[in-house]
C-alpha cells in the first residue's frame, strides 16, 4: 500500500489525527526551548555533523578497533551481514545459555530485523519493557514513533489493552495507575529474566564500550539482573572516543524530547563477574547506503525523532503509513536504500519545506535527499499514469511562457468565478478537506510589469 | 568470507576519502551561569529533589526525616552502619533487593547543564541497586560541580571504568498520551544531598 493510501486510513479519525499533530507540535515546540537555553547549539549541531562524517570515513578501521577493545573487555563479538544472520545469532546465543525468557529494551534494529518473531517461533518469551514498547507489542502492532512508539493509541485504548492481558482495573485510561501496573508487571519479568537484549546509542572504538540511554531504567533493569547481555547494534553507532559523547548526549535528548538528557545514560564496558556480554554488529544494508555519496549522511541519524514530530505530513499521517522500522522524513530517506519498489512512495510524503532538516540534531540534509530520491524513483520505477501524463502536461505549459500566461488567466477567472461545487470537485484533490484560495486578478507577471513601468 | 570479513571489505570499499576529526573549541559554549543554581534548577525540571546539608554526616539523619519508616536500607557512606538493614555479602543475588526501599550513593560529578550525577562501578557495589530501589539518594560535593558534559568527560578521562552511567532524576515514562509519570521501571524517587 502506497503512503497516501495507507494514511488516509490513519485519517479517518478526525480526532485522533489532530491530537496526535497537536502532541508531536508540542513535543517539537519543547525542543525549541530546550534549544534555544543552549549557548554554541549550532556549533554542538556541526560538531555531531562533523564527527560522524569522519566516522564513517573511517569506519572500517574503527570497527576494527572497536571489535579488539571490546574483546579485551571480555565481551564477545559477532557480525550479522543482515537481518537473518543477526536473528540467528542472538538464537544461538540464547540457546547456548538455555535462555527461555528475555527482557528488551528499545531496539530499533531488533524491530527492523523482526527478532521477536524469529525467537517467539521457537518458544522463546521476548518482554519488550519500555512502556511504549509493550504497549504496542500487547496490541500486536509495530511502533508508530522512534521515541515515542504508542503515540497512536488512546489511553483508553491502553486501558482496555491492559484489562486483557494484565489484568488491571478498568480506569478510563489513568496513566498514573496503568504506569504502576505496568511496573509491577515488568519488575515479575526482570526479576526471572534469563536473559536481556538491548540497543546501542553510541558505540566508542577507542575503549570498546557502548551507551544506552532510557528514561524508564528498563535497559539497566534488564541487563543488571540478568546473566546474560546482548547488546544489537548497526555499524554507524560508532563514534571514535568516549569524549564524543559530550557532544551526543547534549543534543540526543533535547532534539527528542526537550529534556537536558535522558534520565540514564548508562556505560557498558564490562560484563559483571561471572555473567556474560555480547555485542551483534549489523550491516543490513548500511554499507550499501554508505556507497551513495547522495545518501551516506542519513548514516548519520542518531534516531531522536526530533524530524518525526516537526514534519506536518508525519504528524497527520501518523507513523504507520509509512510501513517501515523507522518512519518520518529520516525513515523516508533509508527506507528507498534497502527496496526503492516497495518504498516508492515515501519521499513523495513530503512538502519539502525543510523542517526536518533544521531540526536534526547532526544536520542531515533530509528534505535535499528526499528531492534526491524522487528524481531516481520517477526514472526507475513504474509511476501512474495519471501522474506521468499531468506532469508531461505541466511540462508543456511551463516550457511556452505564452501558454502559461493563458493557462493562469483562465485558472484565475475560474477560482473567482465558478461555483464551489466545481472547483472542489472529485478530481481536484487540492480541494478536499480545504478551500481553495479566490484567484488573484492580476499575475505575478502583469504585477511586476505594472511596478517597472511605475518605477520609470 | 565470513561476515566480519565482508563487512569490513564493503565499508573500506564504500567509504569516502577520509574526512578531518572536528577539534571542538569548548570556548563556543559558555554561558557564564552560576553552576550551583544551575545545577540545582536542572535537578529539579528533571524531576528531582535538592536538600543542602552543612556536612555529610548530616545526611543520614535528614533522610530518615524524609523517608520514615522504611523497612529495607542501605548506605555506601562512611559510618553508616545503624542505617543499613542488608549486608551485601550475604546476598546470594542481586535479585533479592526487590524491596529495597532506600539507596543511598556517593557521586563524584554533577553536570549543572542537566542535572545529571555519575555514578560508576566504584561507588556502586551491586550494579543493579540505583535502579532497583525504590527511592534513590545521591550525596555530591558542591566542588564536583562541572558546567557541561565535556568537561564530565574531561574528568572521566583519566579513570577506566567497567560500568557507569549518568543519572539524571528519577526514573520517567510518558508513553502514555504524553502525560508524564514519575516512576517507572527505576527508582520512584531521587534526592540529591549537596554539601
Amino acid at each position: 500500500m502506497n503512503h497516501s493510501k495507507a494514511a488516509s486510513i490513519f485519517n479517518k479519525d478526525e480526532k485522533k489525527v489532530d491530537w496526535h499533530d497537536k502532541a508531536l507540535w508540542f513535543v517539537r515546540h519543547k525542543r525549541d526551548k530546550a534549544v534555544h537555553a543552549v549557548e554554541g547549539w549550532e556549533s554542538l549541531r556541526n560538531y555531531g555533523h562533523g564527527i560522524k562524517a569522519h566516522t564513517l570515513s573511517n569506519l572500517d578501521n574503527y570497527l576494527i578497533q572497536f571489535e579488539e577493545n571490546a574483546l579485551k573487555n571480555g565481551v564477545q563479538v559477532h557480525w550479522a551481514a543482515d537481518g537473518d544472520e543477526h536473528n540467528k545469532i542472538v538464537h544461538s546465543i540464547l540457546k547456548a545459555h538455555n535462555a527461555k525468557k528475555v527482557v528488551k529494551s528499545k531496539s530499533m534494529l531488533t524491530e527492523e530485523c523482526h527478532l521477536n518473531p524469529f525467537l517467539e517461533a521457537d518458544g522463546i518469551e521476548v518482554i519488550d519493557t519500555d512502556l511504549g514498547e509493550r504497549i504496542v507489542q500487547l496490541a500486536k502492532e509495530p511502533p508508530s514513533h522512534i521515541v515515542l512508539p504508542a503515540i497512536h493509541k488512546t489511553k483508553e485504548e491502553v486501558d482496555e489493552l491492559f484489562q486483557e492481558h494484565l489484568g488491571t482495573k478498568p480506569s478510563g485510561g489513568d496513566p498514573q495507575y496503568l504506569t504502576g501496573e505496568a511496573r509491577k508487571h515488568l519488575r515479575k519479568k526482570f526479576i526471572s529474566a534469563d536473559a536481556a537484549i538491548t540497543g546501542v546509542n553510541f558505540a566508542i572504538a577507542d575503549t570498546g564500550g557502548f551507551v544506552v540511554c532510557t528514561n524508564e531504567g528498563n535497559a539497566d533493569m534488564g541487563a543488571h539482573l540478568a546473566p546474560v547481555h546482548i547488546a544489537c547494534m548497526g555499524i554507524e553507532k560508532l563514534i571514535p572516543k568516549q569524549e564524543h559523547l559530550g557532544v551526543f548526549l547534549r543534543l540526543l535528548a533535547r532534539s527528542a524530547t526537550g529534556q537536558p538528557i535522558t534520565t540514564y545514560s548508562s556505560h557498558f564496558k564490562k560484563p559483571i563477574n561471572g555473567n556474560k556480554m555480547h555485542i551483534v554488529i549489523v550491516d543490513n544494508g548500511r554499507t550499501e547506503q554508505l556507497s551513495r555519496p547522495d545518501f551516506r549522511a542519513s548514516l548519520h541519524c542518531i534516531r531522536c525523532g526530533a524530524c518525526m514530530n516537526t514534519c506536518p505530513i508525519y504528524r497527520r499521517s501518523g507513523g504507520h503509513s509509512y510501513d517501515a522500522t523507522i518512519p518520518g522524513p529520516i525513515g523516508s530517506i533509508l527506507s528507498p536504500g534497502k527496496d526503492l519498489t516497495k518504498h516508492s512512495s515515501l519521499p513523495f510524503a513530503s512538502t519539502l519545506c525543510g523542517s526536518c532538516s533544521d531540526v536534526c540534531p547532526v544536520k542531515i540534509d533530509i528534505h535535499s535527499q528526499l528531492y534526491k530520491w524522487r528524481q531516481i524513483i520517477t526514472k526507475e520505477t513504474p509511476q501512474p499514469f495519471v501522474k506521468k501524463a499531468s506532469m508531461k502536461m505541466m511540462g508543456k505549459v511551463f516550457a511556452k511562457p505564452m501558454q502559461f500566461e493563458r493557462v493562469g488567466k483562465v485558472a484565475r477567472w475560474s477560482l473567482r468565478n465558478l461555483p464551489k461545487g466545481v472547483i472542489n470537485s472529485k478530481p481536484n484533490v487540492w480541494g478536499k478537506e480545504r478551500d481553495l484560495p479566490s484567484g488573484p486578478t492580476e499575475s505575478f507577471d502583469d504585477w511586476y510589469k505594472k511596478r517597472t513601468e511605475n518605477e520609470q | 568470507m565470513s561476515s566480519r570479513e565482508h563487512i569490513l571489505s564493503r565499508a573500506k570499499a564504500n567509504k569516502p576519502d577520509l574526512l578531518e576529526l572536528p577539534n571542538l573549541d569548548l570556548n563556543v559554549f559558555t554561558d557564564g551561569r552560576d553552576l550551583i543554581k544551575e545545577f540545582k534548577t536542572k535537578i529539579e525540571v528533571v524531576g528531582g529533589n535538592v536538600v543542602d546539608v552543612v556536612t555529610k554526616e548530616n545526611v543520614i539523619s535528614q533522610v530518615s526525616s524524609l523517608f520514615p519508616n522504611t523497612k529495607v536500607n542501605f548506605s555506601t557512606l562512611e559510618g553508616t552502619q545503624d542505617f543499613n538493614t542488608v549486608s551485601l555479602e550475604a546476598l546470594n543475588k542481586p535479585h533479592e533487593l526487590e524491596d529495597l526501599d532506600i539507596m543511598i550513593l556517593e557521586s563524584n560529578i554533577g553536570v549543572a547543564e542537566n542535572g545529571a550525577l555519575w555514578l560508576s562501578d566504584n561507588q556502586i557495589p551491586i550494579r543493579v541497586l540505583p535502579f532497583i530501589t525504590k527511592h534513590l539518594v545521591l550525596v555530591l560535593n558542591k566542588e564536583n560541580i562541572v558546567p557541561f558534559m565535556h568537561q564530565a568527560y574531561q574528568k572521566l578521562s583519566s579513570n577506566a571504568t567497567d560500568f557507569g552511567v549518568f543519572i539524571s532524576g528519577p526514573s520517567k515514562t510518558a508513553d502514555i498520551e504524553q502525560s508524564l509519570v514519575i516512576g517507572a521501571q527505576g527508582a520512584l524517587s531521587l534526592t540529591v544531598f549537596i554539601y
